[in-house]
C-alpha cells in the first residue's frame, strides 16, 4: 500500500539538532572542511523547507558526493582506516539529511546517526562524552517519535518529552545488560589510537628528560588499593631498568645470551625456573599490596607497578627485572590489577652475564668518579658500606635538587659530580649507579614514579607526570637487588611529601619556576570540585571501561556463589522480564478499573453503610430501592431517604444548571444525617 | 497462501476475532511484531555489539544494550498505544448495487490517546487518526457494492506503529456492519402501479400538478424540500411545509406482483427505476412487497424506506 509521505514539519527542529550535536565530537576531529559541509547542508535544507529553492536535483547530490569523498581522500590520503572512515561516515550523514523526504530516508538517518554516536565513543571514552551521546539517542528517539506521529498539530516539545520518557525507562534495562551480558572475546583485533601524542617518560634516561617532565600535571596513572596503602617514602612506581651508559644517557640493554623469551613471563606459559623461585618465597611473605591501577594512554608498552608485581591478566607479562610490560601499546587506558611483593626481590639470581652488563661502564668517561669509588671500595669492607659512603657523600658535599640544573659539559658524570652539582633526580640516580658499578657494585637506574597524592574521596592514588622520578637499585649478596635511592640523601622532602614540597624546601616556589601543581591543592571550592571530578573519572574507568570478563566473573561471583551460564540466563530473564511484567500487569490492571465519578462514590458510600447496619442488598440495587428498602427498616429514616434520593437522581440525571460541588455537598449532609438515623 | 490455508487462516481469525457492533482491541485481540525498519534497528544494535567487542570499548557495548532496551520499552509503549482503542458501528451511506457506498466506523478512547491508528481495508488506501483520549473519531471507509443487498463490513485492518515504528501493532476488526446496496435501476416502459389514473407511462408532471394545496404545517425533518414553504421562509415566518389534499389522480401502489415474467433481481431493478422516477414527480407512492407494505408517501426519507426495503427484499428487520 502506497502511502505518500512527507516529513512532518514538526520533527524538522530535532532532525536537524540531532544532525549537527551528533556530528558535533567529530567535527572536532576532522578536517575543517567537514565543519563547512554540514553549515552548507544546514543552509540548503532551511532554505529548501522554506520553499525559497527546489530540493537539490541528483545531479547536484552526486557532485556534492563526490566532492566529498575527493575532500576525504585528500584529507587522509585514503578512504578506510579509523580516521578516514569516520570522516566519510560524518559526511554521508550530513549529505542523507540534506535528501530526507519520506519516511524511508528519515529512518536511514536515524541509523548513520547511531553509526556516528558510536564512532564518538570510538574515540572520547569520558563520562561526559557518554551522557552527551545519551542526549543525542535521545535527540534521534525524538525524531522517531516525530516522524511517526500523524498528528499534523502535533507539538515538537511533545516528542522529546515521550522520548525521555522511553529512554528513563531503557536506561535500567541497559545497566542490567550491561552488568550481566557475558563479555566474548574480540573476533578479529581491532585497536584504535587516540592519536594524541601526550607527554610521558621515554625509554631513555640522559639529563634533563626527567625535570622536562615535571612541567606537567596530566594524570599518568591513578591506584586503588584494596586494603594496605604504602606510605608515600614507599611509593616507587618503576617503569623500566636502564642498565647499559653511553656517557650521557642511559638505555635499556639485555644480558648477553639471554632471549627475551626467557626475560618475560606470560601467563600462559611456562614459567622459566626464575619466576617460579619467586612466587614462591611472594607466597611466604605476609606483606604484599593489592591494587589496580589504570593507566593513561602512554604509546608505551611498559606499565607501572611497585617491585615484585604479579599479574593474572594474560595481555601482560612480567620481566625479570620485576617490571610489567603489556603485550602492545597502551593507546587506550588500561586497567590492571596487580599484587606487589617487595621483599620477593631476595629470591632473584644474578647470573654472570647480567654481573657482567651491570657492572659495565664506558671507558672514557668519569676519571675523576672513578677514583672516588676505589677509593671508597678499598675503605670500606663490604658492599653496604659503600653505598652508605656515596649516600653519605651526596648528603654531606653541597649538592642541590633543582629543577633547573646547568648545562653539563662533556663529560656529564664527572662534570656533575665536582663541578655543578645542582641537579635533578636523573642526575643523582646517574652519577650514583655510576659511583656504584666503579666500585664493584652491580647497580642499575630505574626510571618511573615516586609518590603519588590521594583522593580524599576514596583514597584512590593520583600519580601525575610531575612525580616521575629516577633512582637506583644496586646488588647486595645475599640482599638481592636493593633500592637506593640519592636523590632521598639530598632532599629528602621529594621522598617524603612530594616534589612540590622539597622544591619549596629548597627555596623555590612553583610559581617563579613557572610549574603547575594543579594536583588537589587547597581546600577550595574549586579544589573540592577537582577531588570530585577525579574521582567520579576513576570510577568510570575502573567500574565502567574497565568492566570485562574478569571483573565480571569477580563482581557476579559477590551475588552467585558460583557463576554458572545457567544462572546468568535465569538472571538476565529475571532482571529484564520482571520489571517488564510489571508494566504490563500494571497497564492491564489499570485498564480494568473503571473511575468512578463523585456521585457514584457517594451513592456506595451509602450503600455500604447500609450494609453495615445490617441490611442485605443485591449487587444491582438502585438509588430508589436503596431508599424504599431503608424507608421499610428503619420508617423513621424515611423522609430523609427521599431527600436523598431524589437529590441523587437530579444530580445524576438531569443536567442540573448550577454548581456541582454545592450539590454534592447537600447529598454528603443528607447522608450525615442518615447516617444518625439508621439505628 | 494456498488457498486451502487461507481458508483455514480466515475460519481461525473469524473465530478468534468474532464480528461485534463494538470492539475494545483487548491483548487478546491485538498481534505485535517488529516492523521492517525493526529488524534494520536491531541489526544495528547487533553490529555494535560485535563493535564494542571487538574494539573492546564497553561504551559502544552499552549503546548497543541501550538501544536494545529501547526497543523493548519501545514493545510496551507500541501495545500501550493501541490496546484500549474501541471500534464501533457508526452510520452507513447506501448506494446502488456496482456502485459504491460507505460506512462509518467510530473509533472512541476511554483510557487513553491513541496515536496514528490506521485503518485500512481490502482495496481501500489506509486513512490515518488520532483519537484522543475521552473523544470519538469517525472515519468513512468506501466499500463497493458488487451485489444487491446487505453488504457485510469487510475485515478492517486496525494498525499503530507508534511510537518509534520499531514495531507494528495490529488487529483484524470485523464490525457487525453493513451496507444496504439498492437495486440497480433498469429502464421499463411499463409501470407496475395501480391505483392511479395512469397505469401507463407517466404523464403530465407539474408541480404537483394533481395535486390541491391544503394549507401549511410546521416542518417536520424529513419532508420533502421540494415542498417546504421557501418564499413564506424567505420572509422569515419559519420553515413549514406545503400540505396538499389527496391527490386527483389517487394514489399509486409500485406492486411487486404487477412486475411478472422477470427474474427476482430485474423486478426489483424495475421497481427501483420507478421509484426515482416516481420520487422525481413527486407524485406519493406505495410499495407493495411480499412480507411488506409501504404506505403511498412522498419525499426523502420516503424514497429511502423504498429503496432500503427493496434492497433488503426478501428479508427485512
Amino acid at each position: 500500500m502506497a502511502r505518500i509521505y512527507q516529513l512532518p514539519t514538526h520533527t524538522r527542529l530535532w532532525l536537524t539538532l540531532a544532525m549537527l550535536l551528533c556530528s558535533l565530537p567529530q567535527l572536532f576531529r576532522g578536517p575543517l572542511w567537514q565543519s563547512g559541509l554540514l553549515v552548507l547542508v544546514v543552509v540548503i535544507r532551511m532554505l529548501v523547507d522554506r520553499q525559497r529553492i527546489g530540493l537539490p536535483g541528483r545531479t547536484a547530490r552526486t557532485a556534492l558526493l563526490l566532492i566529498t569523498v575527493a575532500l576525504t581522500f585528500y584529507s587522509f590520503g585514503r578512504l578506510y582506516g579509523p580516521d578516514a572512515g569516520v570522516a566519510l561516515l560524518v559526511s554521508l550523514f550530513a549529505l542523507k539529511y540534506l535528501e530526507v523526504v519520506k519516511l524511508r530516508d528519515a529512518y536511514v538517518l536515524m541509523v548513520l546517526g547511531y553509526f556516528v554516536c558510536a564512532t564518538s565513543l570510538l574515540f572520547y571514552q569520558g563520562i561526559l562524552m557518554f551522557f552527551y551521546v545519551l542526549a543525542c539517542i535521545t535527540l534521534l528517539t525524538a525524531c522517531l517519535v516525530g516522524i511517526n506521529h500523524s498528528d499534523t498539530s502535533a507539538r515538537a516539545p511533545q516528542h522529546l518529552r515521550t522520548a525521555a520518557v522511553m529512554l528513563m525507562q531503557a536506561v535500567p534495562l541497559m545497566v542490567v545488560l550491561f552488568i550481566l551480558v557475558p563479555r566474548v572475546a574480540p573476533l578479529w583485533n581491532m585497536q584504535i589510537g587516540s592519536g594524541q601524542v601526550k607527554t610521558g617518560m621515554s625509554d631513555t634516561l640522559s639529563p634533563g628528560e626527567v625535570s622536562s617532565l615535571s612541567r606537567s600535571s596530566e594524570v599518568a596513572f591513578r591506584v586503588a588499593f584494596e586494603g594496605d596503602v604504602p606510605p608515600m617514602a614507599q611509593r616507587y612506581w618503576r617503569g623500566l631498568t636502564l642498565s647499559t651508559f653511553d656517557g650521557r644517557t642511559w638505555r635499556q640493554g639485555l644480558p648477553a645470551g639471554m632471549s627475551a623469551q626467557d626475560y618475560l613471563v606470560g601467563a600462559n606459559q611456562t614459567p622459566p625456573h626464575w619466576f617460579s623461585v619467586l612466587k614462591k618465597a611472594a607466597l611466604q611473605d605476609a606483606l604484599h599490596y593489592q591494587y589496580r591501577v589504570v593507566m593513561e594512554p602512554s604509546h608505551r608498552r611498559w606499565l607501572y607497578a611497585m617491585a615484585v608485581p604479579f599479574v593474572t591478566d594474560p595481555d601482560l607479562r612480567m620481566a625479570r627485572d620485576f617490571r610489567l610490560v603489556a603485550d602492545s601499546q597502551v593507546d587506550q587506558r588500561l586497567g590492571y590489577q596487580v599484587t606487589s611483593v617487595p621483599s620477593a626481590t631476595g629470591a632473584m639470581t644474578l647470573t654472570p652475564q647480567e654481573r657482567q652488563l651491570m657492572l659495565t661502564l664506558p671507558a672514557s668517561v668519569g676519571p675523576r668518579a672513578r677514583s672516588l669509588a676505589m677509593q671508597w671500595r678499598r675503605d670500606a669492607d663490604s658492599d653496604s658500606v659503600v653505598v652508605q659512603t656515596a649516600l653519605h657523600y651526596f648528603h654531606n658535599e653541597p649538592f642541590y635538587y633543582t629543577l633547573n640544573p646547568p648545562r653539563l659539559e662533556q663529560d656529564s658524570i664527572d662534570d656533575f659530580l665536582f663541578r655543578s652539582r645542582r641537579g635533578f633526580c636523573e642526575h643523582f640516580a646517574s652519577s650514583f649507579t655510576f659511583l656504584m658499578r666503579a666500585a664493584g657494585i652491580p647497580a642499575r637506574v630505574v626510571a618511573g614514579y615516586q609518590g603519588g597524592q590521594l583522593n580524599p574521596v576514596d583514597g584512590h592514588l593520583v600519580v601525575r607526570q610531575y612525580d616521575a622520578h629516577a633512582w637506583s637499585e644496586v646488588w647486595l649478596d645475599g640482599r638481592g637487588w636493593v633500592r637506593v635511592d640519592p636523590t632521598a640523601a639530598v632532599a629528602p622532602q621529594r621522598i617524603e611529601s612530594g616534589l612540590q614540597a622539597a622544591l619549596d624546601a629548597q627555596g623555590n616556589t612553583a610559581s617563579n619556576l613557572g610549574l603547575d601543581f594543579s594536583g588537589f591543592s587547597g581546600a577550595s571550592w574549586f579544589g573540592q570540585i577537582k577531588i570530585w571530578m577525579d574521582y567520579v573519572d576513576f570510577r568510570w574507568q575502573t567500574w565502567v571501561l574497565d568492566y570485562d570478563t574478569g571483573r565480571q566473573l569477580a563482581f557476579l561471583s559477590r551475588i552467585f556463589v558460583s557463576v554458572t551460564p545457567m544462572k546468568i540466563a535465569l538472571a538476565l530473564l529475571v532482571c529484564l522480564g520482571l520489571p517488564l511484567l510489571l508494566i504490563l500487569g500494571w497497564m492491564l490492571w489499570r485498564r480494568e478499573r473503571h473511575p468512578l465519578s463523585q456521585e457514584e462514590k457517594e451513592f456506595n458510600r451509602l450503600f455500604r453503610l447500609v450494609e453495615r447496619r445490617g441490611l442485605t442488598l443485591a449487587p444491582g440495587t438502585t438509588p430508589r430501592q436503596l431508599a424504599e428498602a431503608i424507608s421499610d427498616r428503619w420508617p423513621k429514616a424515611a423522609t430523609q431517604a427521599l431527600h436523598w434520593r431524589q437529590r441523587y437522581e437530579r444530580l445524576m440525571y438531569s443536567a442540573l444548571p448550577g454548581d456541582k460541588k454545592k450539590q454534592l455537598y447537600h447529598l454528603r449532609r443528607l447522608r450525615n444525617r442518615l447516617y444518625k438515623l439508621l439505628y | 497462501m494456498p488457498g486451502p490455508l487461507k481458508r483455514l487462516y480466515r475460519r481461525w481469525l473469524a473465530r478468534r476475532l468474532p464480528p461485534a457492533r463494538q470492539i475494545v482491541l483487548s491483548q487478546k485481540r491485538v498481534f505485535i511484531f517488529p516492523t521492517g525498519y525493526g529488524f534494520l534497528y536491531l541489526l544495528v544494535a547487533a553490529l555494535l555489539f560485535v563493535g564494542g567487542i571487538n574494539y573492546e570499548n564497553n561504551l559502544i557495548l552499552s549503546l548497543s544494550f541501550l538501544l536494545a532496551s529501547l526497543f523493548m520499552v519501545a514493545i510496551l509503549h507500541t501495545f500501550m498505544n493501541f490496546s484500549g482503542l474501541g471500534l464501533r458501528n457508526g452510520t452507513s451511506e447506501s448506494g446502488f448495487s456496482g456502485g459504491s457506498g460507505a460506512l462509518q466506523v467510530i473509533l472512541f478512547a476511554d483510557q487513553r490517546t491513541h496515536h496514528s491508528v490506521r485503518l485500512s481495508w481490502p482495496g481501500q488506501s489506509a486513512q490515518q487518526v488520532h483519537v484522543i483520549k475521552g473523544e470519538e473519531c469517525a472515519v468513512w471507509l468506501n466499500l463497493s457494492l458488487p451485489h444487491r443487498g446487505r453488504i457485510a463490513a469487510p475485515r478492517i485492518r486496525v494498525e499503530s506503529r507508534y511510537p518509534l515504528g520499531l514495531l507494528c501493532a495490529w488487529s483484524y476488526v470485523t464490525l457487525d456492519h453493513y451496507c444496504l446496496a439498492w437495486p440497480r435501476p433498469v429502464a421499463s416502459d411499463h409501470c407496475p402501479a395501480d391505483g392511479g389514473e395512469h397505469q401507463h407511462s407517466v404523464a403530465s408532471s407539474g408541480q404537483g400538478g394533481n395535486e390541491e394545496f391544503q394549507g401549511l404545517r410546521e416542518y417536520t425533518p424529513g419532508d420533502s424540500l421540494r415542498k417546504v414553504d421557501w418564499k413564506g421562509y424567505a420572509r422569515g415566518r419559519g420553515l413549514y411545509t406545503k400540505v396538499f389534499a389527496e391527490p386527483a389522480g389517487g394514489r399509486l401502489w409500485l406492486r411487486w406482483s404487477l412486475v411478472e415474467g422477470l427474474p427476482e433481481e430485474q423486478r426489483l431493478s424495475v421497481l427501483c427505476y420507478w421509484t426515482l422516477a416516481l420520487d422525481k414527480e413527486q407524485a406519493p407512492y406505495g410499495l407493495e412487497l411480499p412480507g411488506l407494505t409501504l404506505a403511498p408517501d412522498s419525499g426523502d426519507v420516503h424514497r429511502w424506506r423504498v429503496l432500503d426495503a427493496l434492497a433488503c427484499y426478501p428479508e427485512f428487520d
